[in-house]
């Protein structure tokens, strides 16, 4: 009896519980439903597109291995433009979602310049590292090549941030023009021109501009002459958003020097790669003490150092300060006159063109800078800046030629913008204060870094300023080169550096007839 | 003579096996759980588990590569070598005598000469397991196809001779892990349970906080092989592995591996930077150094002395050395504090007449293999590569170190393109020159000159 009541007690509770559960189970589905309804018609390709108004994302995205493979899996967007699901997913969803509600209301898409977003540093922004690894948890299957296998351990090993992108960028959004990642031995191997080459480089006979022709090429190059004087080199305190190693301003004065009319080309450059590749690596390290007859230059590159963007007449980049300045020395040596990379002080003077303001023409920097939140709503008139310097509002995200843009007032092309320039000086943030030199002044004694000037295709209104200084930085620079050592060549992190000769006036010869 | 022994020491082995697995099963159920698989420590057996059948191949038949083979099929029942793969076929059939010998004969036609033999034979679907006992030269090649074949590995150490080497090894290791094959590697002191228990002492503080370190191997001068009539280079180079750097690594590698090994292992990391030197004072054949002296730098002032030699009538002798704040260990078996008292030892089993031995019941060679048989037929899965590949890769940077005269960092070592083998694998002439590295020579060539003297 006891026994049957208890039986009967345990039944009722249990009821009981098996009502709670089941309301709750209701009030839960009720509430999960639309709440994953919504998540996941949010979360569709369709719904990608509602507002992604840019046709070629969609194709390229087809064309890429995330769609088009043999697996026959799809990759969506929101796996690869939102992180995993638990790793900050629905807040990156909100603010990738107003984001883009914001975009949809208030932005004109066809003024978006999507290419800029497929650059790395962009890209990165845009991608979640954790994404790629979520669905790509083995990076070590049996199919991986020797190359892909020495990548991956660094990606495994580096105590540098090393991202997926790195070597995968074009994964997602198929691009015909990107670089393979492969050893390119035939680099610059294929020569086009069929008009006779040159047999002798130019003659100058007096201190004015000329036209340098570098023997047994059909490759020639601008000089122009510049008298020297003095000038304020850096910027004044009160130069809108001026950097503090900019000044004091300083009175130097310069020689008379040539300098290059634009920035080294692709067709200079390959010159100088051809005449002098080593097929070796060990060869190159030999080579930065030796001053012998025979110059060894650099190794064929991995990838493809002009980016896909074509060679021709853009300025050469990619190459490290040290073959820049191996590259000086062979032109010395082709044709007989001294040309070297520029002091920082004569690279200034050249930019200035005479001039004392931030820019070589007319501007102020904080109207011209798109830096600030301001600045995406009202949009600066940025027409005199735009005609004259390759930054990042006016260029494709990429180099351009010369012809691109107008010259300052020494008739210098992309002294400003387009690529940023090495400099001999080395860089130290409070030279100008440390250094008392007044004539041709020549940069700190040691260092570990380069000056770089005058900022490229990727910077800022701000960082094209004539004052502006920046510096190589090696390391990250040669963030994903596998070997080591690492190519002393070639950067394999950086796309906006190159570089333009200066030639000096041979004094040894008492006259200036450098030949 | 040689025969009879070996032969009674598989039916020992086996017996013993057999019975000691039942047993420790039974007394491992009644102690708590051990803590070796935490600590990342191999399992101490006294016998592989039984279970499916498994056949192996045997790639390098030389006195290494059958002593490895028996002990595999000496570590537990149901194992058999069922292929051979060497260069040359004296050994093949040396090999299989001895097997015949056993009443275990291996059918001729599964053996293979050649410098591709190995392929052929991991190519026979009944291999499961591929000994790899070749010069280490040849370890990552094998290694890989032995990965792409779906084959578990034992890899003899150490693990290749340069660093493209030491990457293809960790590479094909991370791949056989993704497919799960299971590979043990021949640093046999992980496996000895007196090395085991001394290090579980040192993990748990018995010594304080590690200090410094000292590791060598410095012994007689070890075999070398003249040029006989009849030999071209590559013929004469392989039968005399043991003195060629881009066979063997020089023996900084092929022997004193085994204390670099043991100082990574209870140091719990690998050295950030190697200076040191070394020299040719007495070697006859090849292009090796008979002596080094390496400083391992593993960071915050702790570093290894690492010292290893092959000359007759030196002061000779083998082994570790840790220091930590509060006493010191042999690594071995015994613990000592700092004013030289003993503090723990390893107890060594006792002999009939009750002494104790001075080593495991089960050699360590045989223990590793047992190894590899629980771990396949247990699914406890095993995959050692890695490890002693950066073992290697140490004493590669400790190799280099001597032979430049520079100091080598391991980020350099981890990504050089150093590669010492030939463009091409073939008897006949060869166009290399052997020249004895000589330290303060700016660059280390990666490329062998070429040479048309002969090769000595």
């Amino acid at each position: 009896m006891i026994f049957h009541k208890n039986r009967q007690k345990a039944s009722v509770g249990r009821r009981t519980k098996v009502w709670f559960f089941i309301s709750g189970l209701v009030v839960f589905a009720l509430l999960i439903i639309p709440y994953r309804f919504l998540m996941k018609t949010t979360s569709t390709d369709r719904f990608c597109m509602i507002c992604h108004v840019h046709p070629h994302a969609d194709q390229s995205w087809k064309l890429s291995t995330h769609h088009n493979n043999s697996s026959g899996t799809i990759v969506h967007c929101v796996q690869c433009h939102l992180p995993p699901e638990g790793e900050g997913y629905f807040f990156a969803k909100a603010r990738t979602g107003l984001k883009d509600l914001y975009g949809y209301l208030f932005k004109d898409t066809a003024e978006i310049d999507w290419g800029k977003k497929k650059l790395l540093e962009n890209a990165k922004k845009l991608v979640y590292e954790n994404s790629c690894t979520e669905c790509h948890e083995n990076l070590f299957p049996l199919t991986l090549s020797v190359n892909g296998g020495n990548a991956h351990l660094l990606y495994t090993t580096s105590k540098e941030p090393v991202s997926c992108l790195n070597c995968h960028l074009n994964v997602g959004h198929y691009d015909k023009n990107a670089a393979l990642h492969a050893h390119d031995s035939s680099f610059g191997v294929t020569v086009t021109s069929t008009e006779p080459p040159f047999a002798e480089p130019a003659k100058v006979t007096g201190f004015n501009n000329f036209t340098e022709m570098i023997p047994g090429t059909r490759v020639s190059f601008n000089m122009i002459a510049l008298p020297g004087g003095t000038f304020n080199m850096g910027s004044p305190d009160d130069e809108p958003l001026r950097d503090p190693d900019e000044g004091p301003v300083r009175k130097v004065t310069l020689s008379p020097f040539w300098i290059a009319e634009t920035e080294v080309t692709w067709d200079e450059y390959m010159a100088f790669f051809r005449a002098t590749s080593s097929q070796g690596r060990t060869e190159g390290q030999v080579v930065t003490t030796q001053k012998t007859d025979a110059i060894s230059g650099a190794t064929p590159p991995w990838g493809a150092p002009d980016q896909g963007w074509g060679k021709g007449s853009r300025p050469a980049i990619t190459m490290s300060w040290h073959a820049a300045s191996v590259y000086c020395q062979w032109l010395s040596q082709v044709t007989g006159k001294k040309y070297r990379l520029p002091t920082e002080a004569e690279w200034e003077f050249a930019c200035r063109g005479g001039t004392e303001t931030p820019y070589f023409f007319e501007g102020d920097p904080k109207k011209y800078t798109s830096e600030g939140f301001l600045k995406r709503l009202i949009k600066p008139d940025t027409a005199n800046i735009a005609s004259r310097v390759v930054y990042s509002v006016n260029s494709a995200s990429k180099t351009e030629e010369p012809s691109f843009v107008l010259p300052n007032p020494f008739g210098l092309k992309n002294m400003s913008g387009n690529v940023a320039e090495f400099c001999l000086d080395f860089y130290s943030p409070d030279f100008y204060t440390a250094d008392s030199t007044r004539v041709d002044p020549r940069g700190p004694l040691k260092g570990q870094e380069h000056v770089i000037r005058g900022g490229s295709f990727k910077s800022d209104a701000k960082d094209v300023r004539s004052a502006a200084r920046d510096f190589t930085k090696t390391k990250a620079w040669l963030v994903t080169d596998p070997q080591m050592p690492k190519s002393i060549w070639w950067y394999s992190d950086c796309i906006d550096v190159g570089f333009r000769v200066v030639c000096e006036i041979d004094t040894t010869a008492g006259k200036t007839d450098t030949r | 003579m040689d025969n009879i022994n070996r032969r009674k020491f598989i039916g020992t082995a086996a017996l013993a096996g057999i019975g000691l697995a039942g047993a420790s099963a039974i007394i491992s159920g009644c102690k708590k759980a051990p803590d070796n698989k935490e600590l990342g420590l191999p399992p101490v057996l006294r016998g592989a588990p039984k279970g499916k059948k498994l056949r192996a191949a045997l790639i390098g038949a030389g006195a290494r590569g059958t002593g490895a083979a028996i002990n595999f099929i000496s570590s537990g029942p149901d194992l058999e070598i069922i292929a051979l793969a060497d260069v040359f076929q004296d050994k093949i059939d040396a090999c299989r005598e001895r097997f015949a010998s056993f009443n275990l004969p291996i059918p001729e036609e599964n053996c293979f000469t050649g410098f591709d033999g190995y392929k052929k034979a991991m190519a026979i679907p009944d291999v499961d397991v591929v000994i790899l006992a070749t010069p280490p030269q040849f370890r990552p090649d094998h290694f890989l196809e032995a990965v792409l074949k779906g084959k578990h590995a034992f890899l003899e150490k150490p693990l290749a001779v340069d660093p493209v080497g030491i990457r293809s090894i960790i590479t094909s290791a991370k791949k056989a892990e993704s497919v799960g094959l299971n590979v043990v590697t021949g640093t046999q002191r992980r496996h000895q349970e007196d090395y085991i228990e001394t290090y579980k002492k040192v993990a748990a503080g018995a010594i304080g906080t590690i200090t410094s370190a000292k590791a060598f191997w410095n012994q007689d001068h070890v075999w070398f092989r003249e040029r006989e009539p009849g030999w071209d280079d590559m013929t004469y180079m392989i039968r005399n592995w043991n003195n060629f750097c881009w066979l063997c690594g020089d023996h900084i590698l092929d022997t004193h591996v085994h204390n670099i090994d043991v100082i990574n292992w209870f140091l719990g990391k690998v050295p950030e930077k190697a200076i040191g030197y070394g020299g040719r004072a007495r070697r006859v054949t090849g292009d090796q150094y008979d002596f080094f002296s390496i400083d391992f730098d593993y960071g915050n002032g702790i570093s290894s002395h690492s010292m290893c030699r092959q000359i007759d009538s030196c002061a000779n002798v083998t082994g570790e050395i840790i220091m930590g704040t509060e006493g010191y260990t042999n690594c071995q078996n015994t613990i000592w504090d700092l004013k030289g008292n003993v503090i723990w030892q390893f107890e060594y089993p006792k002999d009939e007449n009750g002494n104790p031995m001075n080593q495991t019941v089960i050699p360590p060679y045989v223990q590793e293999h047992m190894h590899l048989v629980y771990a396949i037929r247990t699914g406890e899965y095993v995959n050692e590569a890695e490890q002693t590949a950066l073992s290697t890769l140490t004493a590669i940077m400790g190799r280099t170190a001597a032979y430049t005269g520079r100091a080598i960092t391991w980020d350099e070592i981890y990504k050089s393109d150093m590669d010492l083998g030939p463009a091409k694998l073939e008897f006949g002439k060869v166009d290399m020159a052997f020249p004895t590295p000589v330290p303060g020579t700016p660059v280390i060539t990666t490329v062998k000159p070429a040479f048309n003297g002969q090769i000595i």
